[in-house]
């Protein structure tokens, strides 16, 4: 297991290092000259050469790529010309944001997709069955921008129950004492009601927007695969021998039934990054989502290659747990 | 299995619970020091709705509308402009310079030296006073910055010279008639050299003030919002509004629905197309002023078949003007008459004589040797919906005159470059000018070797009027020069003028005080709430 983990952690290094080289060539192969988005319409230029050259932009490639990586080896992810911070600092006060989202999305996700699926397969061709075919089948092809806009218009607009769509918490009210930098986290920590009421209510339409499509996903992913679980011998020797049909269903068939869903799962961590970029450009949530897509249009190359690199590390790490975690459900897992 | 689960979160539970000794952000004692204790009137807030989150507050850098409306509330001027009331509201009047850091200034007789004579009782937010070497200073600052140097550049400013603590001498390359108005512009703002010098310089102003300004700033942070406070102590009285919060919102159609439903006291950028909505809501009042923002359709003059005049001229006949203006606009802009805008001093609509005529085109075409038409390619830069719709009108006449438009779809970045290349044989955009001068204006876009003139239009007519009425200090002669150019590039005709924007500015009825100016960026010092 320690072994395993360690070549899997060894084999991660070409991956990365081949992302760090392929969002560099990409980012500066790409049209679009940052300096000239960054000088405005009005630019002389010469203005456009100065700012090209505090921007390191005039130099040879070679060189900027011997920069950029010399700087992320001493953990500089560049500077961010379109909000004049530096890469990290903006991850700093956006990464939160970004993780508080997905994980509700991801929670919503699993409380909501995973008992439909059990139902679903355990009462097939029933009412339940066909209603949740339905909701997995809206939820997975509505686009995350129109269920946001149809959220906004409808809960804030039309009835008034959601919070305007700015941002993490009412402006009057004072973010939670940073702790994890995940507000309802925070705010229970800290004991502050207030915040948590506040930020829960923020926080509630845009995970549920960004939720649907792994929902659907997850939904019959379960679905199919307890269905062939329920079909196997173990399982029918498990009734054979008298045993309800709860301790049948709950505890045999739903832990080798969750394998295969755990893969989905993980696989959709990445999807969820991803659809965080639209999800909370809709909802103005302050997260690197929707730093990213500025980034891409100000043609902002530091924070696109550092946003690249963090999200490929992320997805390197899920699929590495998620591995670990099948050897812990299924004792048969080996790892070689 | 989940009896583990269970004894999980039991003990996850009382951790968080006993974590609970770390302090609370909103209890009562936590709260405390919010307020302002000054006020003895109810303290009055307004918010607003931008789009972008802005990239510095250093006056000398700043360049995007964000950064700009972050330095103008932070910051004062050596001068500014006054106001004028017009039917649609406040707006400024830049052709009268008014006092602000300068109480007043002497000109030599020739126009190249202007003494200011700087206010005694102005202090930075510090509490530094303000002195003739912080002017020295912010001056040589811009001099030598990435983005604010061209501005410098265009002032004429030779040197400048601090003969006491209260007088600056400042000395042009030669005489300039924008020079006051150009040292309006938020760039000139005078930042504490002292407090600048402690810091360090460099870094500290991109994200800390170091101003005189009406308000100090609480917080900046470009994903979410700015907040700013009043500064009690400003040498001009305090500010109206106790406090002013700028949310970033990119969507505009969350902007324009936090406006309809109160949670925003103001919101720009409101798309065209919702003004009509947000003016039946009774609480709300949409102030839309005629802009120095034009919107033209560009033809390279140094490609065939643009090089011929009479050619521009039949595109300009086949653009359907009325359609652009109703249709894609919703009569948030009227026509442009001229290269200049109409609400620039010295603007002129002399030798326009172009409205939607196809036969005039389909003429105009064959004089110039293409009866059947041509095909040629539109460059269309992403992020602006009217441009696409604009071009979509455009194609359709075009195509009834035999002439065939290729739209070609690109990045807007891609697109900012391709432009300043030169070598686009036709594109849609837009431009503000800063300074409303036409000779700024002309400067840049259509004299031969403008920096922005990237359709190299090339009239030795119009350059040496230009040139002439750079030198010329009698004003009206002036315009009549800059009149007689415009005459002859309306019938050149480098460019079809599409429209002039409506700058639309969305705030709640009991919102006074917005006043329009053609950089567009609102002083919040004239705001109030009633």
């Amino acid at each position: 297991m320690a072994v395993y983990t360690l070549r899997r952690l060894i084999q991660m290094i070409p991956a990365l290092l081949g992302i760090i080289v392929i969002t560099f060539i990409i980012s500066r192969v790409l049209p679009g000259d940052p300096a000239v988005m960054l000088a405005g319409e009005q630019a002389t230029p010469e203005t456009i050469e100065n700012i090209r050259s505090s921007m390191g932009l005039d130099q040879p490639k070679y060189i900027q790529f011997f920069h950029y990586v010399v700087g992320l080896f001493q953990g500089d992810l560049g500077q961010a010309y379109h909000t004049g911070q530096s890469v990290a600092s903006d991850f700093a006060t956006r990464f939160p944001a970004t993780i508080e989202l997905a994980l509700a999305s991801l929670v919503i996700a699993i409380l909501v997709a995973i008992p439909i699926g059990i139902l679903a397969a355990t009462r097939k061709e029933s009412i339940v069955d066909h209603i949740s075919r339905v909701f997995s089948l809206i939820g997975a092809c509505m686009p995350i921008f129109w269920i946001g806009l149809l959220f906004i218009y409808i809960f804030y607009a039309k009835w008034g129950i959601a919070p305007a769509p700015m941002g993490r918490i009412s402006g009057d009210i004072n973010p939670p004492t940073n702790i994890t930098g995940l507000y309802v986290i925070d705010s229970l920590m800290t004991g502050d009601f207030v915040a948590l009421k506040s930020s829960l209510s923020h926080l509630v339409l845009p995970a549920i927007c960004l939720s649907t499509g792994t929902m659907a996903i997850v939904a019959r992913m379960m679905r199919s695969s307890m269905l062939e679980v329920i079909g196997q011998d173990f399982v029918r020797t498990a009734r054979a021998k008298g045993l309800r049909e709860g301790v049948v269903i709950y505890k045999h068939a739903l832990i080798n039934a969750f394998i295969p869903t755990l893969t989905v799962l993980g696989l959709q961590v990445g999807y969820l990054i991803g659809g965080a970029v639209i999800t909370e450009t809709i909802f103005t949530w302050p997260g690197v989502g929707s730093y990213v897509t500025d980034s891409i249009l100000a043609a902002d190359y530091a924070p696109i290659q550092a946003f690249t690199l963090v999200s490929a590390l992320i997805y390197s790490f899920i699929n590495l747990g998620v591995d670990l975690v099948y050897g812990l459900i299924d004792p048969r897992i080996r790892y070689e | 299995m989940l009896k583990k689960g269970l004894s999980l979160i039991v003990v996850l539970s009382t951790l968080l619970w006993t974590a609970g000794c770390a302090s609370n952000a909103n209890s009562p004692s936590a709260s405390s020091g919010e307020k302002g204790a000054e006020a003895s009137a109810p303290p009055k807030a307004i918010t607003l709705a931008y789009s972008e989150g802005g990239s510095t507050m250093d006056p000398a850098e700043a360049s995007d509308l964000t950064s700009d409306t972050l330095v103008l509330a932070l910051y004062d001027q050596l001068v500014t402009y006054g106001k004028k009331s017009t039917d649609s509201g406040e707006v400024a009047d830049t052709e009268a310079i008014k006092p602000m850091l300068a109480e007043k200034w002497d000109v030599s007789a020739d126009n190249m030296t202007y003494t200011m004579h700087l206010r005694k009782d102005v202090k930075f937010q510090s509490g530094n006073p303000l002195t003739a070497s912080s002017v020295l200073y912010s001056l040589e600052r811009l001099k030598n910055s990435d983005s604010g140097s061209f501005l410098y550049g265009m002032s004429s400013i030779k040197t400048a010279t601090a003969p006491d603590e209260h007088t600056v001498v400042i000395t042009l390359s030669q005489p300039n008639h924008m020079f006051l108005q150009i040292l309006s512009l938020y760039n000139f703002s005078i930042v504490d050299d002292v407090l600048v010098k402690e810091k360090g310089d460099g870094e500290y102003l991109k994200t800390h003030a170091a101003g005189s300004g009406p308000f100090k700033l609480e917080k900046w942070d470009p994903a979410t919002e700015a907040v700013f406070n009043a500064n009690a102590s400003y040498w001009q009285g305090a500010p109206n509004l106790s406090k002013v919060t700028m949310k970033f919102t990119k969507e505009a159609s969350n902007r324009v629905l936090l406006l309809d439903k109160g949670d925003v006291d103001m919101a720009i950028e409101i798309p065209a197309k919702d003004v009509a909505k947000l003016e039946t809501n009774a609480d709300l009042k949409v102030q839309s002023n005629a802009s120095n923002r034009i919107l033209y359709f560009a033809m390279n003059n140094k490609v065939k078949p643009f090089n011929d005049p009479k050619v521009r001229q039949a595109i300009s006949y086949a653009i359907p003007y009325d359609q652009l203006i109703d249709d894609v606009m919703y009569g948030q802009a009227k026509q442009m008459k001229s290269s200049v805008a109409s609400n620039t001093p010295g603007y002129t609509d002399a030798g326009y004589s172009y409205k939607h005529d196809l036969n005039k085109a389909k003429q105009l075409l064959t004089e110039a040797g293409y009866p059947n038409g041509f095909n040629f390619d539109l460059t269309l830069g992403s992020g602006f919906q009217d441009w696409a719709d604009d071009a979509v009108l455009i194609q359709a006449e075009l195509a009834k005159i035999g002439v065939k438009m290729n739209v070609v779809n690109v990045a807007r970045a891609q697109f900012l470059e391709q432009q300043r290349e030169g070598n686009l044989t036709a594109y849609i955009s837009k431009w503000t000018s800063f300074v409303n001068d036409p000779g700024y204006h002309l400067g840049f876009l259509m004299y031969s070797s403008g920096s922005s003139n990237y359709i190299h239009y090339a009239n030795p007519e119009v350059d040496k009027l230009w040139e002439q009425a750079g030198k010329e200090q009698d004003e009206n002669k002036r315009k009549e020069l800059y009149g007689k150019a415009q005459e002859l590039i309306n019938q050149d005709s480098p460019w079809a003028y599409l429209y002039e924007y409506n700058r639309v500015v969305g705030m709640g009825k009991d919102v006074t005080g917005y006043v329009y100016y053609p950089d567009e960026v609102i002083r919040f010092y004239s705001l109030n709430k009633e």
